[in-house]
């Protein structure tokens, strides 16, 4: 692939430094999203079962324990 | 294709979706199951229904051809899709508002208003705005998906055109939400299975991500334009760079990013989904399986749009045109469409049909369910002044539904020039109408009813001005010159102007008239599990 030869030289995977924090920004972005939901998962205990909502809720959390 | 088999597959697609219709129906007892799926959702179905809500197939074809056009850079609204369309989203806005959806007894935005700031009449506006221009939006949705498939298989566009239409219709009126959510998850899948297959496709036949991408970098204008393709002006630094700053390419870049970026925050239909889930930690877990979803969706379509360039130079193939007053211009929405045609074989083709049919039947029901709230529970049961039964209450939203789906398809066979229009539109002016409104509500105890009026009719008037008289794409159509030549400034999305103005007026009214008793009563109760 003759055009190959004019690819500029300071590009990091190909993009410009623009363009790859755009595209490094975008998967650390789901990347937190993973870290918060395993962070809910596993770590955090939820505060919804300690201060219910609404009593309509209560009923419902106390049904789901059961 | 076989067209047979086509018709076959599409037959039972739509079968499996009027099936989840019918368990839909059997659910659903109470008008919470209705306009709220009982607000038992977990948080895999909220995160798949929020993302196929969020995904249309404009997203997918339109931004992905739109990436063949300005290159990469257009990955900043991946950025924002992933970051704000789903962290923020759900963290800053989504808890809070389920929060107060429950203290409120509020299922859609425009109650969440009304009941917030005890006022029928603001429920009943923000219901009229989100129907009307929620049709005109639904049908540039049906507009996209029958124009494909008529290119693709040559079925007429009114026979897409109806099918699609009563296929959604059905099971969108007799299942209510818990149909919506059910087929998302369905239409998810198929989405998701299309997506990373033709990711992974791509990315092989270019060897590889880093080999992909200095290969788009390595086109020259000279070799972008004996394919035709219009990057060779409008990707002026290269498909792999970002353009020069406050270039008109820059603009326009920008004025993507953030009309779109911003402004999902402020979908009623999005919004609808936080008010579904059965707990605080399903809205907390949705949030890693929306950030993966979206990840595949748009970072995909965006990565993969400039890729199509060094595909079709590599294989001779010419950027794709369409004829406009009788004159050919290039259509950046048949890239895809064009690629998967010539490179990938038979079976895939198919594959993706389905992901896009997915990607705008699961938008469609989702804008359908919404204005049929909107103009049936929001609008028209208000203006009845009296209390009625949770049946009658439902009946009323499934006739509003009904007509409004008829509405869409008496549009969508009419197809006005401003109907094609709307999918620019949309998103901007729900955000400039309810994002200052509904951000200070969740947020700000001294918002008041009358500040809320103000912001939300000024930046409603203001957007809708703005797109008559200044803005490059709406304004030549309408008013034929646009009031303001300077490209810097008409090709601003108005959310950079309408949003802090409709900030600045909602406080600014808060400040000067005060809540009454009644709205500081409501207030805290409003705050109270927060």
């Amino acid at each position: 692939m003759k055009y190959l030869e004019e690819v500029p030289m300071n590009l990091i995977l190909g993009m410009d430094i623009g363009v790859f924090i755009a595209w490094i920004g975008t998967l650390l972005a789901t990347v937190l999203c993973i870290l918060y939901g395993l962070y809910y998962q596993f770590i955090k205990k939820s505060d919804e079962k300690q201060r219910p909502t609404s009593p309509k809720e209560q009923d419902k959390t106390q049904e789901e324990d059961l | 294709m076989d067209i047979l088999f086509f018709v076959i597959s599409m037959v039972l697609f739509a079968s499996i979706f009027i099936f989840l219709g019918y368990l839909g129906y059997k659910k659903t007892k109470t008008v919470e199951d209705y306009f709220v799926a009982g607000r038992k959702m977990g948080a895999l179905l909220i995160a798949f229904s929020y993302g196929a809500t969020f995904i249309s197939a404009v997203a997918l074809i339109g931004f992905s051809g739109i990436a063949s056009v300005y290159g990469h850079s257009i990955l900043w609204l991946a950025f924002l899709n992933v970051f704000v369309g789903i962290f923020i989203a759900f963290v800053v806005y989504g808890l809070r508002t389920r929060k107060m959806g429950l203290s409120l007894n509020a299922m859609t935005l425009p109650e969440l208003l009304g009941n917030r700031f005890n006022s029928v009449k603001l429920q009943q506006a923000s219901g009229l705005i989100i129907g009307i221009f929620m049709v005109a939006y639904t049908s540039a949705v049906f507009l996209a998906i029958a124009s494909l498939f008529q290119v693709t298989f040559g079925i007429p566009y009114w026979l897409c055109v109806v099918v699609f239409t009563l296929v959604v219709g059905i099971y969108l009126i007799v299942g209510g939400l818990y149909a919506v959510m059910w087929t998302h998850a369905v239409q998810a899948i198929v989405m998701l299975v299309g997506m990373i297959i033709l990711m992974v496709g791509i990315y092989t036949m270019l060897g590889g991500i880093g080999p992909a991408h200095e290969a788009a970098a390595g086109l020259t204008p000279e070799m972008l334009k004996s394919i035709g393709s219009p990057a060779a002006t409008q990707a002026p630094n290269g498909l792999t760079s970002m353009p020069p700053v406050l270039s008109q390419p820059f603009m326009m870049v920008l004025t993507l990013i953030f009309g779109v970026g911003i402004g999902v925050l402020a979908q009623p239909q999005l919004i609808t989904r936080y008010l579904t889930a059965k707990n605080e930690k399903a809205l907390r877990l949705a949030v890693p399986y929306g950030g993966i979803f979206i990840l595949l969706m748009t970072f995909t379509a965006f990565s993969i749009g400039p890729l199509c360039n060094v595909l079709m130079y590599q294989n001779n193939i010419m950027y794709p045109t369409k004829e406009v007053a009788g004159v050919m211009v290039a259509n950046p929405d048949a890239v895809i469409p064009t690629i998967i045609n010539e490179l990938f074989p038979s079976w895939f083709i198919l594959i993706f049909l389905f992901a896009i049919l997915a990607a705008a039947m699961s938008t469609a029901a989702a804008l359908f369910h919404t204005a049929g709230a909107s103009i049936g529970r929001d609008v028209y049961e208000k203006s009845l002044k009296r209390k009625i039964s949770p049946e009658k209450s439902i009946f009323i939203t499934r006739i509003a539904t009904f007509a409004i789906v008829i509405a869409t398809l008496i549009i969508s066979l009419n197809p006005l020039d401003v109907v094609a229009y709307m999918t620019a539109f949309f998103f901007g002016l729900m955000a400039c109408t309810f994002l200052a409104p509904y951000t200070l509500m969740l947020y700000w105890k001294k918002t008041n009813r009358t500040g809320v009026w103000v912001g939300m009719l000024g930046g409603f008037l203001f957007t809708i001005a703005w797109y008559i008289l200044i803005y490059f794409k709406t304004a030549p159509k309408i008013i034929g010159t646009p009031l303001v030549g300077n490209y810097m400034i008409n090709m601003l999305d108005p959310i950079f102007i309408g949003l802090p103005l409709s900030f600045l007026l909602t406080i600014l009214f808060s400040i000067i008239i005060r809540q009454d008793k009644d709205e500081e009563t409501i207030m805290k109760t409003s705050f109270e599990n927060i």
